[in-house]
């Protein structure tokens, strides 16, 4: 921007802990138009803001005050006319540096001067404005499929909903009755199904399409292009967003021998005692006979490292109703539960409550290991643990099997990884390559024709899976976001749900898919850059095809060409950079965040000469996490060094390692990047941008070989939002570490 | 598979643990908060939460041999921090009166009085019935307009002949419930070290001093009328030796002047029994959640002691006031309330004064070094 405005604010205490004119200097020096208010968040703060936008006067602002988090609904502007940037001179300097003193100032003059050089490089943003498509495509019509449909018909979207099977409904397509979905919740509920199958057909808005499956899915959020096969052939058709509620099956019983099941007719599992309920009869399987006592073993195969690692969520509530089934129709069955942990979350605990008062049903903790025949017809059900001294067994006519849930997804990482492999097999360069290729190809083989979304993305075919493979969320931060901006999952293919959850789930997901296309129609970013504007430009004629942004962006925006150049899904973005910190080219930018913004503002920062002793430290901090900690550090007047220059980064991950090599040559004497902590159980808001933050920050060394400086120089520290009374201690102590060691030799240069 | 230890539900016993107040032990899902804030529960053998599964099996075999189902004192405080108030204090209550009358000799008596519901006319009848016979047959009902001393209403000697038989019976039964109980109890538990003795008489003391019954929380008032009822029996009983032993041994002569010692211990006696009573029925009626559920298992015990320690305290105020018929009908009523009294012990609530002796003693003999 040109006409730079600055407005410094001497309110709450500003004025009086810093030298306002020297700052004005500052300002002014830097090319910038200076304002000094007392109060900038009163109404003629305000208006004198507005006056100076309005008059032509500036057109960027420097709003040197509050942090950028305090009086929000204040200070908004047109982000379409003025690029504005908040400096927190109280935050991260009065309120939490010594007043009047001499680094105190020499901190606010930095920040002034860094603030200035950032706006000096933004670019008002131009909003994208694409052709919209309204509709929603669900896949799966089941319990949560339906209800998404619903849900987003009712919202005034048309709806595909496009099914596999030949008939709606799904895994409780079954069974008359299921879990309780409304009050009291202690009984059995008649099945939703048939009447959701009427609403979905009364709908008007939804298009049912049965015996149906995904060939292709190209394009972008607002603007997906997807071919349907069905008995009458291929069908294309334009959608804005997509539900995927494939919904889950039960985990294969006859993997469970150890219990019985395959080898003794009477060891079933709970889909077949409900199919059995459902003809209202109750019988062993081996003799026909009406079963005295039934042993219900929860945990069949579930949350056993050989089987499912994971709880289903849903089992134990099944027992439970099967109990009050078998218990009002057959009631003089004697009816056990041989349990781990009776887990039955939510209002399913009235269920609990009723087989234990009203079924009265017997349980038992204990670890079953094993079934078997007792010689006499019956069978044997062996455990140990139980909570009964010396007891290890039970006989039973009838062993149920509560056996959990698979979802029904495909790896779309794990399938392009296998198609790679078997591209190299084929074309490889060498013949090693080709060898070592064919193995992975060999390993991954199981999931060849797995895809269900057919999704024409870089990143593979499907949602990407998080553990046990359900494409969940990023459930810490945001429990609706997949990895894929405009595709929601939904239901039990997400993660082991009751049905309850997965109707709540499904509206959870409708109500997404209508944000997106309605953030795709006004071009802003989704979650959680809600609303930003500005999209990444990509200058390619500087592009070397070395495919890293197209590998290493989180959500698989970039597609590639046949080169390997990176084509651009500006719809798919969420705008957090990590293409920029990965391009070695330096050709992504954003119009209000670049690697040149940046390094400008590295370049704004006075570096004190060798003897002055005032090493000069630069922190990289995530503004999701590590910066809002600061600030909650500093609304409890905590203090830190003030060597410490802070720059905010929309994610680690966009930290381009030029901004290292910038700061170490102009004398920075020490660089800390704090982000959010990665591994398995991730915080990341843009999922892995820290830790590859991690990885580049490796290949640092090299940089800092070349410079002959030490690595003590760099670190990064992982710091999660509530850390707010850490983060402090981190910096003193970085400061102090720095220190210590010899003043970065290149100042001056 | 012979040798599997099998776990067999009891669908009838869990029902008839239900019918005498423990139906709320189905609500139990063995958080453990019971065993946690029990203060009374040893570390190693915690208590009420797997006494709560047995209950919900139906495995009464189990709880019969179980030493903590008497250790508990039905304190309460496992009742009132119940997350989904299944009322552990009320459950144990229940176990305990079906393992008295599981252990009952004979088996029919026991049934007679835990059936105190419907039975009670004849349990209280019964007696009366007895004394107005017997004292009918020996011509004793002519009794004079003013009683100066009860000999004129019933003879010792018929006393005695009652009383001595009925204490040897029920010191019999004792030995026998107490023998299968000690037995049960050895069958399921490490062996016992040192001698019963050595072990009995520090319990006696905790006893005693109801040292045990102060750790409770919930039920810490009810714990007040407890140790005044029991030192109200113990200086009754006392009184009553005494007296046969100066009648006799020292040829003391009736009734003593109100100043007496002996005298005085009766009456400090009646007056722990009265106050005992009256705390222990107010904290039933105004407290219930604390106090547990009031089954007849513990109203048919209650009432008898209630109506022994009226007619006790009314015969000694009525021989002085009141007219001799009434004085003389007041004293024949409280003996048969005696006799209830003392021929129920082994079948009521009472019981538990042997059966908690014993398993405290087991436990100490039984607990680790």
């Amino acid at each position: 921007m040109e006409r730079i405005g600055v407005v410094l604010c001497s309110g709450c205490g500003i004025g009086e802990a810093l030298d306002m004119e020297a700052l004005r200097g500052v300002a002014e020096e830097a090319g910038a138009t200076v304002l000094t208010h007392p109060c900038l968040c009163s109404e003629e703060g305000l208006a004198a803001i507005r006056s100076a936008l309005d008059s032509g006067e500036a057109d960027a602002l420097v709003l040197a005050g509050c942090s950028p988090r305090a009086q929000r609904h204040l200070f908004r502007f047109d982000p379409e006319k003025t690029v504005v940037e908040r400096l927190a001179l109280r935050e991260m300097v009065t309120w939490t540096h010594p007043p009047g003193d001499e680094d105190t100032q020499a901190l606010a003059e930095d920040l002034v001067r860094m603030a200035v050089a950032k706006v000096e490089a933004g670019k008002l943003p131009v909003r994208l404005q694409e052709e919209i498509e309204d509709a929603v495509l669900v896949v799966g019509g089941g319990l949560a499929g339906m209800e998404a449909a619903l849900a987003a018909a009712g919202m005034g979207h048309d709806v595909v909903l496009v099914e596999a099977a030949d008939r709606l409904g799904g895994a409780l397509a079954g069974p008359p009755v299921h879990l309780p979905l409304a009050p009291p919740y202690d009984r059995p509920q008649p099945s939703r199904i048939p009447g959701l199958v009427e609403e979905v057909k009364a709908a008007g808005k939804i298009h049912v399409a049965t015996s149906s499956r995904i060939v292709r899915i190209t394009g972008q959020p607002g603007q997906f292009h997807v071919t349907v096969r069905g008995p009458e052939g291929e069908v294309e058709l334009d959608v804005g967003a997509i539900v995927q509620a494939t919904g889950a099956r039960p985990y294969d019983a006859s993997r469970l021998g150890h219990l019985g099941y395959g080898a003794f007719p009477d060891v079933i599992t709970a889909r077949e005692l409900d199919l059995m309920l459902a003809e209202g009869r109750l019988a062993r399987p081996s003799d026909g006979k009406a079963p005295q006592r039934i042993a219900f073993v929860q945990c069949a195969g579930s949350r056993d490292p050989e089987h499912l690692p994971y709880c289903s969520g849903e089992c134990c509530a099944v027992t439970m109703r099967q109990i009050l089934q078998v218990s009002r129709d057959h009631p003089e069955v004697e009816t056990c539960v041989l349990y781990r942990d009776i887990r039955t979350p939510g209002q399913l605990e009235h269920l609990y409550q009723a087989a234990q008062e009203g079924a009265g049903a017997f349980f038992l903790k204990a670890c079953v290991n094993g079934v078997t025949g007792n010689g006499n017809g019956r069978l044997t059900v062996r455990f140990e643990d139980s909570l009964l001294p010396g007891v290890e067994a039970m006989e039973a006519d009838l062993v149920v099997l509560a056996v959990g849930m698979v979802p029904n997804s495909a790896d779309g990482e794990a399938i392009r990884e296998l198609h790679d492999a078997q591209h190299r097999a084929e074309h490889g360069e060498s013949e090693v390559q080709k060898e070592e290729a064919q193995k992975i190809a060999e390993q991954l083989a199981h999931h060849e024709g797995t895809e269900i979304l057919n999704l024409d993305y870089r990143q593979g075919p499907d949602l990407p899976v998080l553990r046990y493979n359900f494409p969940d969320s990023h459930y810490i931060c945001f429990p609706y976001e997949t990895r894929r901006t405009g595709i929601y999952a939904a239901g039990a293919v997400r993660a082991p749900m009751d049905p309850a959850q997965a109707v709540e789930d499904a509206w959870g997901a409708a109500l997404k898919a209508v944000q997106c296309i309605e953030a795709a129609r006004r071009g802003e970013a989704v979650h959680p850059r809600s609303g930003d504007l500005g999209v990444p430009e990509l200058f390619l004629q500087r592009c070397t095809q070395c495919k890293r942004c197209t590998e290493e962006c989180p959500f698989g925006t970039l597609n590639e060409d046949v080169d390997g150049t990176p084509q651009l899904n500006p719809l798919r973005c969420r705008h957090c950079g990590i293409c920029m910190g990965a391009c070695p080219e330096r050709i992504i930018s954003f119009p209000d965040y670049s690697v040149d913004a940046v390094s400008r503002q590295i370049g704004a920062i006075e570096v004190p000469e060798e003897d002055e002793e005032k090493p000069r430290i630069l922190a990289f901090l995530c503004e999701n996490d590590a910066y809002p900690a600061l600030d909650a550090a500093a609304q409890l007047r905590r203090t830190w060094n003030p060597w410490v220059r802070i720059i905010p980064v929309r994610c680690l991950g966009s930290v381009n390692i030029v901004w290292i090599a910038d700061a170490l040559s102009r004398g920075i004497d020490g660089i800390i990047l704090i982000g959010c902590t990665y591994g398995e159980d991730y915080q990341c808001h843009y999922i892995r941008g820290s830790e590859l933050a991690n990885t580049r920050l490796g290949n640092v060394q090299e940089t800092l070989d070349r410079l002959a400086l030490e690595s003590d120089r760099i670190r990064l520290v992982e710091l999660a939002h509530d850390e707010f009374q850490r983060i402090p201690g981190i910096l003193d102590e970085f400061a102090e570490s720095i220190g210590e060691l010899e003043p970065n030799p290149y100042k001056g240069f | 598979m012979a040798s599997l230890s099998l776990i067999t539900p009891s669908p009838e016993i869990r029902d008839e643990l239900h019918r005498r107040g423990g139906d709320t032990a189905r609500r139990c899902f063995q958080c453990a908060t019971c065993s946690a804030v029990c203060s009374l529960a040893p570390d190693d053998q915690p208590f009420p939460r797997r006494q709560m599964l047995m209950a919900q099996w139906g495995q009464i075999d189990r709880l019969a041999a179980d030493p903590a189902v008497w250790l508990c004192h039905q304190c309460n405080d496992c009742t009132v921090r119940c997350p989904r108030n299944a009322r552990p204090g009320d459950v144990l209550q229940a176990v305990r009166s079906m393992v008295i009358e599981g252990l009952a000799a004979p088996a029919w008596l026991g049934r007679l009085v835990g059936k105190a519901r419907s039975t009670w006319p004849l349990l209280l009848g019964a007696p009366i019935l007895f004394w107005v016979v017997l004292l009918g047959l020996t011509g004793h009902l002519a009794w004079p307009a003013h009683v100066t001393a009860f000999e004129q209403v019933v003879p010792h000697v018929l006393i005695y002949s009652v009383f001595l038989p009925v204490a040897a019976w029920v010191l019999a039964v004792v030995f026998i419930e107490g023998g299968r109980f000690w037995a049960f109890l050895g069958s399921s538990s490490p062996p016992r070290r040192g001698s019963f003795f050595g072990a009995l008489l520090p319990v006696l003391g905790e006893i005693g001093t109801h040292r045990r019954f102060a750790r409770c929380e919930a039920a810490r008032p009810r714990r007040t009328g407890h140790f005044l009822l029991m030192w109200g029996f113990v200086g009754a009983a006392v009184t009553s030796g005494l007296l046969v032993v100066a009648l006799y041994g020292f040829g003391m002569e009736m009734p003593l002047p109100l100043g007496h010692p002996f005298k005085i211990l009766g009456n400090l006696s009646a007056i722990a029994l009265v106050v005992g009573v009256v705390l222990l029925v107010v904290e039933r009626w105004s407290q219930p959640r604390v106090s547990g559920a009031t089954t007849a298992f513990d109203t048919f015990f209650l009432t008898v002691v209630f109506l022994v320690v009226a007619t006790g305290v009314l015969s000694e105020v009525a021989r002085l006031t009141l007219p001799g018929q009434v004085a003389g009908g007041v004293y024949v009523a409280h003996l048969s309330f005696v006799l209830t009294l003392f021929l129920s012990f082994p079948y009521s609530k009472f019981a538990h004064a042997l059966y908690r002796t014993l398993a405290m003693t087991h436990e100490r003999m039984t607990a680790a070094e």
